[in-house]
């Protein structure tokens, strides 16, 4: 009856990589969007000459696979993980992303068929979308190709240069052809273009620099900052600085793009205070020089004190150029010059842009001194050291310190320049979830608890905000405001969590996942149904709920005059989570929870209350889902039953593992990039197929960084497996699976 | 080192089992076993494969909470009786047993340091309001963990490995952190789920020393183990359980001369052992030195090998 067929292996294998890529023909091509036709949609993927091209690519996925152990030998070269991937960036900006966006569908073929055909324009553009593309491609990845293979490191660095070259012509041409052409375009095919040159160029570089045969290009990395910690943020701060300084736009009423110089030229003779027609003139100029002297001097020669100056200094520097840019905005309105929309617009990129090119440098320069006197790992170890309080700590690298302080100053000075649509994005979306994501880190991630209701305390928080404003058609005894209803919405949330954990967590994996899913539902399902007409039901908040304000009798603030003002609200609040997440982290309870992730039979045995750890990580995380809660009630306004659907709580769990379970900045970086994916290639592929796209980098993920965007220490060591690797151990000893038998 | 006594002070019993039995379903583990704990001593259970020896590890720590019986607990001098029955492992922890498993089950993506800190910091009181805000009182329960555990580890030999992951440690070693985790609970009584399984002969000396130390710090030992020469080195006394019932109790000596305990070692009958004690001068308990019990519950392996040898 059940008589199995058994292949050969390979012969599987073929199948899966030919079927892969028929799927890769269908998402990609002409046909992509089309929903209506789907037999369009196949003749066009499918019945067509173009798929020989794809089952090509399977057939090479398939060989690779069959002979990795060729393959592999020359995979751990240096430098061959960034030439994939900067190949990879190429082929997605050539062939998924638009180019321009009013014509056709954008891509660069249709974009770069009309430039061609068009001979008024620039000759470097012409010449870019006629042939450099495709050729530079081929030229610069062969040539690092074969650099690595044959270890040629004039070539690799020659390709190197070409790369960058190519790159640089690609943004050229792009730009060149869009003021040709006209138009509002928000593609980012040119930058892409140019990122995955610039990763082409950093594996020549690699290649071109590396001493060993096999080193990863990770390590390679950690030597480069290594070689003087913080180098690499001051660098940043100069080139971004210079660029701000010399080309970027520092004052723009109605697209007149003025440079610094062309608004000192401006505001000469005008009613400008001392310190900004100063810093037009020359004080800019000097404070960025300072800086960047001051912390370049810190990380060349390692002193503590002079990183701390170079700190210190930046923000000031950066509280000055601050104080520049309201000075202008504000007397250019005050002065009625056409154009000026008051405080704080009209204000282009380069003081930004400044700000964050400070911010970096300082940083170079905190990072230098914090890592001033080198404590080698060994010393530490030495009995009874005093260096004992560091031994626990989750280690940070200082690539890792690098990136988030370099977040953080883009997190604080970008914003003001993005778009209004952008802005937006970052506070409903990004900034929002992003919290979340942190709350339910500390229950997925750290203490592995997998709830799938986590939107409920979301959604609790919000109610009560609603309420406590008076917002409800049922009043509270007494009216707060947004603010004043955190700590409430906290206690409401923490309580729920306690009610909600103490009966359901001493169930295990799955039970409590479904059991937090139908919480979920509940929440929801109640809200809907208005018991008591309190919470209004489907139609949501009876009143919008008001904006927060800070009123100190002298000075009040009220938020909701612009979208920004939410945002740094919400960086303050998610730094401070940050922080004592971060503390949290490293103490008692923070390993506690991982004993009982970990293994529970054996954290009880050791005197671990599992319960009370597990239903304090639970309620942790279901008040920081109150918090976020009320933070989206008073920015809002409005909301009704929808916003707290069951998707939304899976999403948030999707962004803890994609960034990371249990790393705090993986969290973070999973819920940015995830939520910032939707609304960037809502520009860039039709808009059909945006889900599907964000599918398939959830996929690609999962499979090659199962750990996650910026995986935790802990649990990378438990992805990897980590039975005794002693050879003399027998390895039937080391087969007993860890969680088996007590 | 404490000696053997014989004398028996009622009053001084870490534990006292009194005719527990434990079942499963149709399968029962442990039947009418009871044995005496005294304070200071080193007491071994041994037996086969399959005799009940984790079971009844497991009844004293309250993972299993046995069906008939009762078990008193008074781990440190000046305690009063404690019923363990029912009790949450945890609590039975507190009470002041702690446990090594014979499958290692250390925290493996925690270092070694980290895995003894939890161990310590059970005892701690700060919640996480005082690690959030970073108060000076969790600050120095923090600083004292770490240097206790740091101590513990040093103690056990692993002073060089505080920072690697418990995981990545060779098997011995895990066996040893064991250790150092269960006594970073600073327990009244520990107990020893076969420690030496899969290591090497010098590091079964160095446990037998470990095992020696500890108990004169203090600490009582009960010890499962597999390797008769370790046992006869460290042990006081010797519960001998088969079947999931107590067949023998005594002396080292005494234990290696008796018939029952011998026929349950070679899975013959009482007749032909006394035949095989009296054969060879040299008792033959060290056919049970096989030290496979780690790999499975099956209990074939003490019998089989004693058909081999017989
Ligand atoms: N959780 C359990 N469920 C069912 N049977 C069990 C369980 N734990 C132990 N047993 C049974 O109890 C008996 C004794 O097992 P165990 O205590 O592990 O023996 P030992 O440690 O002496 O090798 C075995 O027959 C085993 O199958
Ligand atoms: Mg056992």
């Amino acid at each position: 009856m059940n008589r199995r067929v058994s292949l050969p292996p390979w012969v599987g294998r073929l199948l899966a990589c030919l079927g892969g890529s028929v799927v890769l023909a269908m998402m990609v091509g002409k046909q992509q969007g089309s929903k209506d036709d789907y037999g369009l949609a196949f003749r066009e993927a499918v019945l067509n000459p173009r798929i020989f091209y794809f089952l090509l690519v399977g057939v090479l996925v398939f060989l690779g696979i069959t002979y990795q152990d060729v393959v592999r030998r020359y995979a751990g070269r240096p430098g061959v993980r960034p030439l994939l991937a900067g190949v990879l960036i190429l082929l997605a900006s050539y062939f998924l992303m638009k180019w321009y966006d009013p014509l056709g569908d954008g891509k660069l073929a249709t974009f770069g068929a009309a430039v061609t055909s068009t001979p008024a324009v620039a000759p470097v553009a012409r010449i870019f979308f006629g042939w450099l593309w495709w050729v530079g491609l081929l030229v610069t990845a062969a040539a690092t190709a074969a650099a690595i293979v044959w270890r040629l490191r004039w070539l690799a660095w020659a390709s190197a240069a070409v790369s960058v070259l190519v790159g640089a012509i690609a943004v050229a041409a792009h730009s060149l052809a869009v003021s040709f052409a006209g138009g509002i375009d928000h593609s980012f095919g040119a930058q892409t273009a140019l990122i995955g040159n610039l990763v082409l160029a950093g594996a020549g570089v690699v290649a071109a620099m590396s001493r060993v045969e096999t080193a990863r290009t990770r390590e390679f990395v950690e030597r480069v900052m290594a070689f003087r910690p913080g180098l690499p943020l001051v660098a940043m701060g100069v080139v971004l600085g210079v660029l701000a300084l010399v080309a970027a736009t520092w004052f723009d009423p109605g697209g007149k793009n003025l440079t610094l110089v062309d608004t000192q030229h401006l505001f000469a003779g005008s009613a400008l205070s001392g310190v900004a027609s100063a810093y037009l003139a020359w004080l800019g100029y000097a404070v960025f020089a300072v800086v960047v002297v001051l912390a370049a001097t810190a990380v060349w020669t390692a002193q503590k004190t002079l990183g701390y100056v170079a700190a210190g200094g930046a923000v000031v520097a950066i509280l000055v150029t601050l104080a520049t840019l309201h000075d202008i905005s504000a007397t250019a309105t005050k002065a009625g010059y056409p154009g000026s929309a008051g405080e704080w617009q009209n204000l282009g990129t380069g003081g930004w842009v400044l700000c964050i090119a400070l911010f970096s440098a300082g940083a170079g320069g905190l990072i230098a001194a914090r890592r001033a006197p080198v404590i080698a790992p060994e010393p530490a170890l030495a009995r009874g050291s005093g260096a004992l309080g560091r031994l626990h700590q989750v280690g940070t690298s200082t690539t890792l310190l690098s990136l988030t302080l370099f977040g953080v100053g883009l997190a604080l000075f970008y914003p003001p320049t993005a778009t209004a649509f952008w802005q937006q994005a970052l506070v409903t979306d990004i900034g929002v979830y992003v919290l979340l994501a942190i709350g339910l880190n500390v229950v997925i991630g750290w203490a592995g608890l997998l709830d799938l209701g986590y939107i409920a305390f979301y959604a609790l928080g919000s109610y009560t905000t609603a309420y406590f404003t008076g917002s409800l058609p049922v009043q509270p005894p007494i009216h707060l405001s947004p603010l004043w209803a955190i700590p409430v919405a906290i206690a409401v949330c923490l309580i729920a969590g306690v009610v909600l954990g103490g009966p359901t967590l001493r169930l295990r994996g799955d039970y409590l996942a479904i059991v937090t899913l139908g919480f979920g539902e509940i929440i929801r399902i109640i809200a809907v149904n208005n018991p008591g007409d309190f919470t209004n039901g489907p139609r949501g908040v009876a009143r919008a709920v008001p904006h927060p304000v800070i009123d100190l009798g002298f000075i009040r603030f009220e938020w909701g005059g612009s979208q920004l003002q939410y945002w740094y609200l919400l960086l303050v609040l998610l730094a401070l989570v940050f922080l004592l997440f971060w503390r949290l982290e490293g103490s008692r309870l923070g390993r506690a929870w991982a004993a009982v992730r970990e293994d529970e039979v054996a954290a009880q045995a050791t005197g671990v209350n599992t319960t009370r750890v597990k239903l304090l990580a639970f309620a942790i995380g279901a008040s920081t889902s109150g918090l976020a809660g009320v933070f989206f009630a008073s920015q809002v306004g409005y909301f009704n039953p929808q916003n707290f659907i069951l998707n939304n709580s899976i999403l948030v769990v999707a962004f803890v593992v994609f960034g990371g379970m249990g790393s705090l900045t993986g969290a973070i970086a999973g819920a940015a990039v995830l939520t910032w994916l939707p609304d960037f290639l809502r520009d860039q592929v039709p808009s059909e197929d945006r889900i599907m796209w964000i599918g398939a980098v959830l996929i690609v993920m999962m499979i090659f960084r199962p750990a996650g965007l910026i995986p935790a220490r802990r649990r990378k060591a438990e992805l990897t497996g980590l039975a005794g690797h002693d050879p003399s151990v027998d390895q039937d000893l080391r087969a007993v699976p860890a969680g088996e038998g007590v | 080192m404490t000696q053997a006594t014989t004398t028996a002070d009622p009053d001084d019993l870490i534990f006292d089992v009194q005719d527990v039995t434990l079942r499963f379903g149709g399968v029962t583990s442990l039947q009418n076993v009871s044995l005496q704990m005294r304070r200071g001593e080193i007491l071994a259970v041994i037996g086969p494969n399959g005799a009940g020896k984790t079971s009844l590890f497991n009844s004293l720590t309250g993972v299993y909470t046995p069906q008939e019986g009762q078990i008193l607990l008074r781990a440190r001098p000046g305690d009063q009786p404690v019923s363990v029955l029912g009790q949450k492992t945890h609590v039975v922890n507190h009470l002041g047993v702690a446990r090594t498993f014979q499958n290692i089950r250390l925290f493996p993506a925690l270092t070694a340091l980290e895995n003894v800190k939890v161990g310590v910091e059970t005892r701690q009181k700060s919640g996480p309001v005082s690690a959030m805000l970073g108060l000076p009182w969790q600050r120095r329960e923090e600083r004292e963990s770490t240097s206790q555990a740091y101590a513990l580890l040093d103690r056990v030999g692993l002073a060089g490995r505080a920072n690697e992951l418990a995981g990545s440690l060779p098997y011995g070693e895990q066996r040893r952190l064991e250790i150092a985790r269960a006594l970073g609970t600073d327990p009244g009584v520990i107990l020893l789920d076969e420690p030496a399984a899969g290591t090497n002969p010098a590091e079964k000396q160095e446990l037998a020393a470990l095992i020696k130390q500890v108990n004169h710090d203090g600490v009582g030992v009960l010890l499962i183990e597999h390797d008769m020469k370790l046992v006869m080195s460290v042990a006081d006394r010797i519960v001998v359980l088969n079947f999931g019932s107590r067949i023998a109790e005594g002396t080292p000596e005494q234990i290696q001369r008796d018939p029952a305990v011998v026929a349950a070692y070679l899975g013959t009958s009482e007749e032909e052992a006394v035949a095989e004690l009296d054969t060879h001068d040299q008792p033959e308990l060290h056919v049970i030195d096989t030290s496979g019990g780690v790999t499975g519950a099956g209990s074939a392996g003490g019998p089989a090998t004693g058909e081999e040898q017989a």
